[in-house]
Protein backbone atom coordinates (compact mmCIF):
# COMPACT_ATOMS: atom_id res chain seq x y z
CA UNK A 1 0.00 0.00 0.00
CA UNK A 2 1.31 3.66 -1.01
CA UNK A 3 1.54 5.60 1.89
CA UNK A 4 0.23 8.58 3.00
CA UNK A 5 2.29 11.39 1.38
CA UNK A 6 2.08 9.62 -1.88
CA UNK A 7 -1.66 9.68 -1.84
CA UNK A 8 -2.25 12.95 -1.02
CA UNK A 9 -0.02 13.74 -4.27
CA UNK A 10 -1.69 11.69 -6.35
CA UNK A 11 -4.81 13.52 -5.08
CA UNK A 12 -3.77 16.80 -5.89
CA UNK A 13 -2.98 16.35 -9.43
CA UNK A 14 -5.99 14.73 -9.62
CA UNK A 15 -7.93 18.06 -8.65
CA UNK A 16 -5.64 20.37 -10.62
CA UNK A 17 -6.51 18.40 -13.76
CA UNK A 18 -10.17 18.11 -12.60
CA UNK A 19 -9.75 22.07 -12.37
CA UNK A 20 -9.05 22.19 -16.00
CA UNK A 21 -11.81 19.85 -17.31
CA UNK A 22 -14.44 21.56 -15.27
CA UNK A 23 -13.15 25.06 -17.28
CA UNK A 24 -13.33 23.60 -20.32
CA UNK A 25 -16.64 22.51 -19.44
CA UNK A 26 -17.79 26.15 -18.92
CA UNK A 27 -15.83 27.02 -21.94
CA UNK A 28 -17.67 24.42 -24.49
CA UNK A 29 -21.34 24.59 -22.77
CA UNK A 30 -21.28 29.08 -23.24
CA UNK A 31 -20.23 28.32 -26.94
CA UNK A 32 -22.75 25.88 -27.65
CA UNK A 33 -25.14 28.25 -26.75
CA UNK A 34 -23.75 30.97 -28.53
CA UNK A 35 -23.72 28.39 -31.81
CA UNK A 36 -27.14 26.87 -31.48
CA UNK A 37 -28.56 30.97 -31.29
CA UNK A 38 -27.04 31.14 -34.48
CA UNK A 39 -27.91 28.32 -35.89
CA UNK A 40 -31.43 29.49 -35.25
CA UNK A 41 -31.05 32.63 -36.37
CA UNK A 42 -29.71 31.94 -40.30
CA UNK A 43 -32.63 29.00 -40.55
CA UNK A 44 -35.54 31.60 -42.04
CA UNK A 45 -32.74 32.96 -44.34
CA UNK A 46 -31.62 29.05 -44.82
CA UNK A 47 -35.30 27.68 -45.95
CA UNK A 48 -36.71 30.32 -47.49
CA UNK A 49 -33.82 30.30 -50.42
CA UNK A 50 -34.19 26.75 -50.91
CA UNK A 51 -37.97 27.20 -51.57
CA UNK A 52 -37.50 29.64 -53.70
CA UNK A 53 -35.28 27.64 -55.72
CA UNK A 54 -37.78 24.82 -55.94
CA UNK A 55 -40.27 27.15 -57.24
CA UNK A 56 -38.02 28.57 -59.73
CA UNK A 57 -37.23 25.59 -60.60
CA UNK A 58 -40.62 24.31 -61.28
CA UNK A 59 -41.57 27.32 -63.36
CA UNK A 60 -38.14 26.20 -65.50
CA UNK A 61 -38.11 24.10 -68.76
CA UNK A 62 -36.20 20.92 -68.84
CA UNK A 63 -33.51 22.78 -71.09
CA UNK A 64 -33.37 26.10 -68.72
CA UNK A 65 -32.66 23.84 -66.02
CA UNK A 66 -29.56 22.60 -67.93
CA UNK A 67 -27.74 25.25 -65.92
CA UNK A 68 -24.17 24.85 -64.96
CA UNK A 69 -25.16 24.14 -61.55
CA UNK A 70 -27.41 21.28 -62.46
CA UNK A 71 -25.23 19.58 -64.64
CA UNK A 72 -24.42 16.49 -63.55
CA UNK A 73 -21.80 15.57 -66.23
CA UNK A 74 -23.31 12.20 -67.50
CA UNK A 75 -20.61 11.87 -70.09
CA UNK A 76 -17.24 11.75 -67.72
CA UNK A 77 -16.96 8.09 -66.14
CA UNK A 78 -17.42 7.12 -62.60
CA UNK A 79 -13.55 6.34 -62.46
CA UNK A 80 -12.58 9.22 -64.03
CA UNK A 81 -14.79 11.91 -61.96
CA UNK A 82 -12.78 14.21 -59.70
CA UNK A 83 -14.56 14.29 -56.69
CA UNK A 84 -14.16 17.07 -54.07
CA UNK A 85 -14.70 16.33 -50.25
CA UNK A 86 -15.19 19.55 -47.69
CA UNK A 87 -14.26 18.21 -44.35
CA UNK A 88 -15.57 20.00 -41.46
CA UNK A 89 -12.91 18.86 -38.77
CA UNK A 90 -12.23 20.79 -35.43
CA UNK A 91 -9.09 22.73 -35.02
CA UNK A 92 -7.88 21.36 -31.60
CA UNK A 93 -8.81 17.92 -29.94
CA UNK A 94 -10.35 16.70 -26.73
CA UNK A 95 -13.97 16.35 -28.07
CA UNK A 96 -14.43 12.45 -27.83
CA UNK A 97 -14.99 10.76 -31.19
CA UNK A 98 -16.26 13.66 -32.52
CA UNK A 99 -12.84 14.42 -34.92
CA UNK A 100 -12.30 10.40 -35.27
CA UNK A 101 -15.90 10.25 -36.34
CA UNK A 102 -15.56 12.66 -39.26
CA UNK A 103 -12.06 11.48 -40.22
CA UNK A 104 -13.54 8.27 -40.72
CA UNK A 105 -16.01 8.66 -42.86
CA UNK A 106 -13.84 10.98 -44.86
CA UNK A 107 -11.63 7.99 -45.50
CA UNK A 108 -14.54 5.53 -46.63
CA UNK A 109 -15.43 7.90 -49.00
CA UNK A 110 -12.34 8.81 -50.70
CA UNK A 111 -11.28 5.26 -51.11
CA UNK A 112 -14.28 4.88 -53.50
CA UNK A 113 -13.26 7.16 -55.70
CA UNK A 114 -10.16 7.28 -58.29
CA UNK A 115 -9.42 11.20 -58.21
CA UNK A 116 -10.46 12.32 -54.59
CA UNK A 117 -9.43 15.76 -53.44
CA UNK A 118 -9.74 17.19 -49.78
CA UNK A 119 -10.76 20.60 -49.04
CA UNK A 120 -10.19 20.17 -45.23
CA UNK A 121 -11.56 22.53 -42.25
CA UNK A 122 -9.65 22.85 -39.09
CA UNK A 123 -6.20 22.36 -37.67
CA UNK A 124 -6.69 18.78 -36.69
CA UNK A 125 -7.55 17.27 -39.64
CA UNK A 126 -5.30 19.06 -41.67
CA UNK A 127 -2.31 17.51 -39.97
CA UNK A 128 -3.96 14.22 -40.25
CA UNK A 129 -4.58 13.89 -43.98
CA UNK A 130 -0.73 15.62 -44.30
CA UNK A 131 0.55 12.94 -41.78
CA UNK A 132 -1.11 10.41 -44.54
CA UNK A 133 0.10 11.88 -47.41
CA UNK A 134 -3.72 12.47 -49.17
CA UNK A 135 -3.77 14.49 -51.59
CA UNK A 136 -5.24 17.61 -49.84
CA UNK A 137 -5.61 21.50 -51.17
CA UNK A 138 -2.36 22.83 -49.36
CA UNK A 139 -3.76 27.07 -49.40
CA UNK A 140 -7.48 26.28 -48.46
CA UNK A 141 -6.64 27.64 -44.81
CA UNK A 142 -10.03 28.37 -42.52
CA UNK A 143 -10.23 27.79 -39.52
CA UNK A 144 -13.62 26.63 -38.01
CA UNK A 145 -14.10 28.84 -34.84
CA UNK A 146 -17.11 31.51 -34.81
CA UNK A 147 -18.36 30.22 -38.08
CA UNK A 148 -19.25 33.18 -40.04
CA UNK A 149 -21.18 34.25 -43.75
CA UNK A 150 -18.51 36.29 -44.74
CA UNK A 151 -16.09 32.94 -44.49
CA UNK A 152 -18.34 30.51 -45.58
CA UNK A 153 -18.91 32.55 -48.32
CA UNK A 154 -15.33 32.43 -49.36
CA UNK A 155 -15.43 28.77 -49.09
CA UNK A 156 -18.57 28.56 -51.56
CA UNK A 157 -16.57 30.88 -54.27
CA UNK A 158 -13.64 28.88 -54.05
CA UNK A 159 -15.35 25.59 -54.52
CA UNK A 160 -17.62 26.87 -57.64
CA UNK A 161 -14.77 28.54 -59.19
CA UNK A 162 -12.67 25.33 -59.63
CA UNK A 163 -16.33 23.18 -60.42
CA UNK A 164 -17.05 25.95 -63.03
CA UNK A 165 -13.79 25.39 -64.58
CA UNK A 166 -13.72 21.54 -64.37
CA UNK A 167 -11.64 20.60 -61.95
CA UNK A 168 -14.17 19.50 -59.86
CA UNK A 169 -16.53 17.13 -60.92
CA UNK A 170 -18.97 16.18 -57.85
CA UNK A 171 -18.24 18.24 -54.41
CA UNK A 172 -19.30 16.01 -51.28
CA UNK A 173 -19.52 17.97 -47.59
CA UNK A 174 -18.71 16.11 -44.42
CA UNK A 175 -19.73 17.54 -41.56
CA UNK A 176 -21.58 16.78 -38.57
CA UNK A 177 -25.02 17.69 -37.36
CA UNK A 178 -26.97 17.71 -34.42
CA UNK A 179 -29.53 15.07 -34.05
CA UNK A 180 -31.46 16.59 -31.21
CA UNK A 181 -30.27 18.70 -27.72
CA UNK A 182 -27.60 15.62 -26.75
CA UNK A 183 -27.12 13.68 -29.91
CA UNK A 184 -24.88 14.59 -32.71
CA UNK A 185 -23.96 12.49 -36.02
CA UNK A 186 -21.43 12.30 -39.08
CA UNK A 187 -22.89 13.12 -42.20
CA UNK A 188 -22.30 13.47 -46.26
CA UNK A 189 -23.80 15.03 -48.17
CA UNK A 190 -23.70 15.79 -52.25
CA UNK A 191 -23.28 19.83 -52.57
CA UNK A 192 -22.65 20.13 -56.33
CA UNK A 193 -24.51 19.44 -58.80
CA UNK A 194 -27.64 20.42 -57.54
CA UNK A 195 -30.28 17.83 -57.97
CA UNK A 196 -33.67 19.09 -58.74
CA UNK A 197 -35.32 16.72 -56.64
CA UNK A 198 -33.76 17.60 -53.64
CA UNK A 199 -35.78 21.11 -54.51
CA UNK A 200 -39.45 18.70 -53.89
CA UNK A 201 -41.89 17.81 -55.55
CA UNK A 202 -44.52 20.68 -57.23
CA UNK A 203 -47.64 20.11 -55.02
CA UNK A 204 -50.60 18.80 -56.50
CA UNK A 205 -53.61 19.95 -57.64
CA UNK A 206 -52.92 23.65 -57.45
CA UNK A 207 -51.88 25.77 -60.92
CA UNK A 208 -48.70 27.15 -61.58
CA UNK A 209 -49.23 30.94 -60.97
CA UNK A 210 -47.31 33.00 -64.27
CA UNK A 211 -44.06 34.23 -62.83
CA UNK A 212 -42.51 37.14 -64.56
CA UNK A 213 -38.60 36.52 -64.30
CA UNK A 214 -35.93 39.65 -65.04
CA UNK A 215 -33.80 40.02 -66.50
CA UNK A 216 -33.90 35.89 -67.33
CA UNK A 217 -34.95 32.65 -65.24
CA UNK A 218 -31.21 31.55 -65.87
CA UNK A 219 -29.54 35.25 -64.90
CA UNK A 220 -32.00 34.92 -61.52
CA UNK A 221 -30.45 31.14 -61.11
CA UNK A 222 -27.20 32.62 -61.85
CA UNK A 223 -27.14 34.78 -59.32
CA UNK A 224 -29.22 33.31 -56.65
CA UNK A 225 -27.37 29.88 -56.81
CA UNK A 226 -24.15 30.87 -55.33
CA UNK A 227 -26.03 32.17 -52.49
CA UNK A 228 -27.47 29.02 -51.58
CA UNK A 229 -24.10 27.21 -51.86
CA UNK A 230 -22.91 29.46 -49.43
CA UNK A 231 -25.53 29.09 -47.14
CA UNK A 232 -25.09 25.52 -47.15
CA UNK A 233 -21.67 25.76 -46.06
CA UNK A 234 -22.48 27.66 -43.36
CA UNK A 235 -25.53 25.85 -42.09
CA UNK A 236 -22.73 22.46 -42.05
CA UNK A 237 -20.04 25.08 -40.36
CA UNK A 238 -22.10 26.20 -37.84
CA UNK A 239 -23.69 22.78 -37.02
CA UNK A 240 -20.22 21.18 -36.71
CA UNK A 241 -19.25 24.22 -34.67
CA UNK A 242 -22.35 23.43 -32.30
CA UNK A 243 -21.59 19.42 -32.44
CA UNK A 244 -17.92 19.96 -31.95
CA UNK A 245 -19.19 21.67 -28.55
CA UNK A 246 -21.54 19.20 -27.71
CA UNK A 247 -18.68 16.47 -28.10
CA UNK A 248 -16.54 18.38 -25.91
CA UNK A 249 -18.92 19.53 -23.31
CA UNK A 250 -19.79 15.85 -22.73
CA UNK A 251 -15.91 14.64 -23.28
CA UNK A 252 -14.95 16.67 -20.29
CA UNK A 253 -18.26 16.09 -18.06
CA UNK A 254 -17.36 12.74 -18.48
CA UNK A 255 -13.68 13.32 -17.63
CA UNK A 256 -14.98 15.15 -14.86
CA UNK A 257 -17.07 12.50 -13.11
CA UNK A 258 -14.18 10.22 -13.06
CA UNK A 259 -11.96 12.50 -11.62
CA UNK A 260 -14.96 12.80 -8.72
CA UNK A 261 -14.80 8.88 -8.66
CA UNK A 262 -11.12 8.33 -8.54
CA UNK A 263 -11.33 10.99 -5.79
CA UNK A 264 -13.43 9.23 -3.64
CA UNK A 265 -11.83 6.24 -4.40
CA UNK A 266 -8.29 7.61 -2.75
CA UNK A 267 -9.78 9.28 -0.03
CA UNK A 268 -11.45 5.79 1.24
CA UNK A 269 -7.30 4.62 0.30
CA UNK A 270 -6.14 7.62 2.22
CA UNK A 271 -7.91 6.92 5.34
CA UNK A 272 -7.44 3.60 5.60
CA UNK A 273 -3.57 4.33 5.12
CA UNK A 274 -3.37 6.92 8.08
CA UNK A 275 -5.62 4.51 10.49
CA UNK A 276 -3.32 1.71 9.84
CA UNK A 277 -0.12 4.15 10.77
CA UNK A 278 -2.12 5.11 13.91
CA UNK A 279 -2.84 1.88 14.75
CA UNK A 280 0.55 0.68 14.21
CA UNK A 281 1.71 3.28 16.33
CA UNK A 282 -0.58 2.76 19.31
CA UNK A 283 0.48 -0.70 19.03
CA UNK A 284 4.10 0.32 19.02
CA UNK A 285 3.70 2.89 21.63
CA UNK A 286 1.70 -0.18 24.39
CA UNK A 287 3.74 -2.60 23.38
CA UNK A 288 7.45 -0.35 24.55
CA UNK A 289 5.34 0.50 27.37
CA UNK A 290 4.73 -3.30 28.57
CA UNK A 291 8.11 -4.08 27.73
CA UNK A 292 9.34 -1.16 30.21
CA UNK A 293 6.80 -2.32 32.95
CA UNK A 294 8.48 -6.13 32.76
CA UNK A 295 11.64 -4.49 33.51
CA UNK A 296 10.99 -2.75 36.43
CA UNK A 297 9.28 -5.28 37.99
CA UNK B 1 -54.04 52.95 -49.76
CA UNK B 2 -53.05 49.78 -50.52
CA UNK B 3 -50.46 47.38 -48.74
CA UNK B 4 -48.89 44.79 -48.88
CA UNK B 5 -46.47 42.09 -46.71
CA UNK B 6 -42.79 42.54 -46.93
CA UNK B 7 -40.71 40.18 -45.37
CA UNK B 8 -37.09 41.32 -45.66
CA UNK B 9 -34.82 37.72 -44.65
CA UNK B 10 -30.77 38.50 -43.95
CA UNK B 11 -28.69 35.42 -43.37
CA UNK B 12 -28.01 36.51 -39.83
CA UNK B 13 -31.49 38.01 -39.43
CA UNK B 14 -35.17 38.77 -40.29
CA UNK B 15 -34.44 42.49 -41.03
CA UNK B 16 -37.97 43.80 -41.76
CA UNK B 17 -41.37 41.53 -41.20
CA UNK B 18 -44.87 43.04 -42.07
CA UNK B 19 -47.28 45.60 -44.31
CA UNK B 20 -45.87 48.26 -45.65
CA UNK B 21 -46.98 50.95 -48.79
CA UNK B 22 -43.95 50.48 -51.20
CA UNK B 23 -40.46 49.32 -51.46
CA UNK B 24 -37.43 50.36 -53.75
CA UNK B 25 -34.58 47.85 -54.09
CA UNK B 26 -31.68 47.85 -56.42
CA UNK B 27 -31.47 44.99 -59.05
CA UNK B 28 -28.91 44.14 -61.53
CA UNK B 29 -31.16 46.63 -64.57
CA UNK B 30 -31.17 49.59 -61.98
CA UNK B 31 -33.71 50.71 -59.33
CA UNK B 32 -36.97 49.44 -59.05
CA UNK B 33 -39.93 50.30 -56.84
CA UNK B 34 -42.62 47.85 -55.73
CA UNK B 35 -46.23 48.77 -54.68
CA UNK B 36 -49.41 46.77 -53.61
CA UNK B 37 -50.64 44.11 -56.01
CA UNK B 38 -47.91 44.17 -58.33
CA UNK B 39 -47.71 40.96 -60.91
CA UNK B 40 -46.05 38.49 -59.69
CA UNK B 41 -42.15 38.29 -60.11
CA UNK B 42 -39.16 36.76 -59.20
CA UNK B 43 -35.48 39.05 -59.55
CA UNK B 44 -31.96 39.11 -58.97
CA UNK B 45 -31.34 42.37 -56.37
CA UNK B 46 -28.04 43.97 -56.31
CA UNK B 47 -26.06 45.47 -53.46
CA UNK B 48 -26.80 48.85 -52.42
CA UNK B 49 -29.63 50.64 -50.76
CA UNK B 50 -33.56 49.65 -50.29
CA UNK B 51 -35.71 51.65 -49.07
CA UNK B 52 -39.36 50.44 -47.19
CA UNK B 53 -42.17 53.26 -46.56
CA UNK B 54 -44.27 51.34 -44.01
CA UNK B 55 -47.87 52.09 -42.65
CA UNK B 56 -46.73 55.68 -41.15
CA UNK B 57 -45.11 56.73 -44.06
CA UNK B 58 -41.74 56.01 -42.30
CA UNK B 59 -39.14 55.64 -45.37
CA UNK B 60 -36.83 52.68 -43.82
CA UNK B 61 -33.59 52.86 -45.57
CA UNK B 62 -30.63 50.26 -45.75
CA UNK B 63 -27.62 49.02 -47.08
CA UNK B 64 -28.12 45.05 -48.49
CA UNK B 65 -25.88 42.57 -50.34
CA UNK B 66 -26.95 40.61 -53.32
CA UNK B 67 -29.81 38.00 -52.90
CA UNK B 68 -33.08 38.37 -54.49
CA UNK B 69 -36.66 39.50 -54.61
CA UNK B 70 -39.99 37.29 -55.02
CA UNK B 71 -43.41 38.85 -55.38
CA UNK B 72 -46.19 36.11 -54.86
CA UNK B 73 -49.85 37.39 -54.47
CA UNK B 74 -48.82 40.64 -53.16
CA UNK B 75 -46.63 38.92 -50.38
CA UNK B 76 -43.22 40.53 -51.05
CA UNK B 77 -39.83 38.53 -49.65
CA UNK B 78 -36.45 39.98 -50.12
CA UNK B 79 -33.75 37.49 -49.49
CA UNK B 80 -30.20 38.90 -49.23
CA UNK B 81 -27.08 38.48 -47.88
CA UNK B 82 -26.56 41.48 -45.13
CA UNK B 83 -29.10 44.06 -44.33
CA UNK B 84 -28.01 46.73 -42.21
CA UNK B 85 -29.59 49.93 -40.93
CA UNK B 86 -27.29 52.96 -41.62
CA UNK B 87 -26.35 53.75 -37.71
CA UNK B 88 -25.34 49.90 -37.58
CA UNK B 89 -22.45 50.96 -40.30
CA UNK B 90 -19.59 51.14 -38.93
CA UNK B 91 -17.75 53.99 -40.90
CA UNK B 92 -14.28 53.39 -39.93
CA UNK B 93 -14.30 49.92 -40.12
CA UNK B 94 -15.94 50.60 -43.90
CA UNK B 95 -13.10 53.03 -44.88
CA UNK B 96 -10.72 50.53 -44.08
CA UNK B 97 -12.14 47.82 -45.78
CA UNK B 98 -12.56 50.23 -48.99
CA UNK B 99 -9.07 51.46 -48.66
CA UNK B 100 -7.71 47.83 -48.22
CA UNK B 101 -9.61 46.37 -51.64
CA UNK B 102 -8.66 49.80 -53.73
CA UNK B 103 -4.64 48.49 -52.62
CA UNK B 104 -5.36 44.71 -53.50
CA UNK B 105 -6.85 46.46 -56.76
CA UNK B 106 -4.03 48.01 -57.81
CA UNK B 107 -1.40 44.96 -57.18
CA UNK B 108 -1.38 41.83 -60.19
CA UNK B 109 -3.41 39.69 -59.23
CA UNK B 110 -5.32 36.13 -60.68
CA UNK B 111 -8.87 36.45 -61.85
CA UNK B 112 -10.55 34.97 -58.93
CA UNK B 113 -8.68 37.30 -56.80
CA UNK B 114 -9.73 40.26 -58.41
CA UNK B 115 -13.27 39.92 -58.40
CA UNK B 116 -12.90 38.75 -54.83
CA UNK B 117 -11.62 42.67 -54.38
CA UNK B 118 -14.06 43.98 -56.57
CA UNK B 119 -17.40 42.29 -54.43
CA UNK B 120 -15.10 43.91 -51.36
CA UNK B 121 -14.71 47.29 -52.38
CA UNK B 122 -18.31 47.47 -53.89
CA UNK B 123 -19.75 46.50 -50.70
CA UNK B 124 -17.82 49.58 -48.74
CA UNK B 125 -18.99 51.75 -51.49
CA UNK B 126 -22.40 51.11 -50.76
CA UNK B 127 -22.06 51.17 -46.78
CA UNK B 128 -20.45 54.56 -46.97
CA UNK B 129 -22.49 55.72 -49.36
CA UNK B 130 -25.49 55.31 -47.21
CA UNK B 131 -24.20 56.70 -44.33
CA UNK B 132 -22.52 60.09 -45.95
CA UNK B 133 -26.12 60.64 -46.70
CA UNK B 134 -27.72 60.00 -43.56
CA UNK B 135 -24.73 61.31 -41.02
Amino acid sequence: MANAREIQSRMKSIKDTMKITNAMYMISSSKLKKAKQTLMATEPYFYTLQMAIGRILRHMSEEEVHNVYFDERKEIEEKDRKKGYIVVTADKGMAGAYNHNVIKLAEEHMNESEHPMLFVLGELGRHYFTKQHMPIEETFHYTVQNPTMNRARNISERILDRYKAGELDDVYIIYTKMNGPIQTETEMLQLLPLKKSEFGPAPIGVPLENIEMTPSPAAVMEHIVPNYVAGFVYGALVESYASEHNSRMMAMEAATNSAKDMLRMLEIEFNRVRQAAITQEITEVISGAKAQKKKKK
Amino acid sequence: MNTFYLKVIASDKTFFSGRCKSLVVQTLDGEVGILAHRENVVTAVAMGEIRITDLEDNVITAVVGTGFLQVMNNRVTVLVDTAELPEEIDIRRAQEAKERAEEQMRQKQSIQEYHHSQASLARAMSRLKLTSKYN
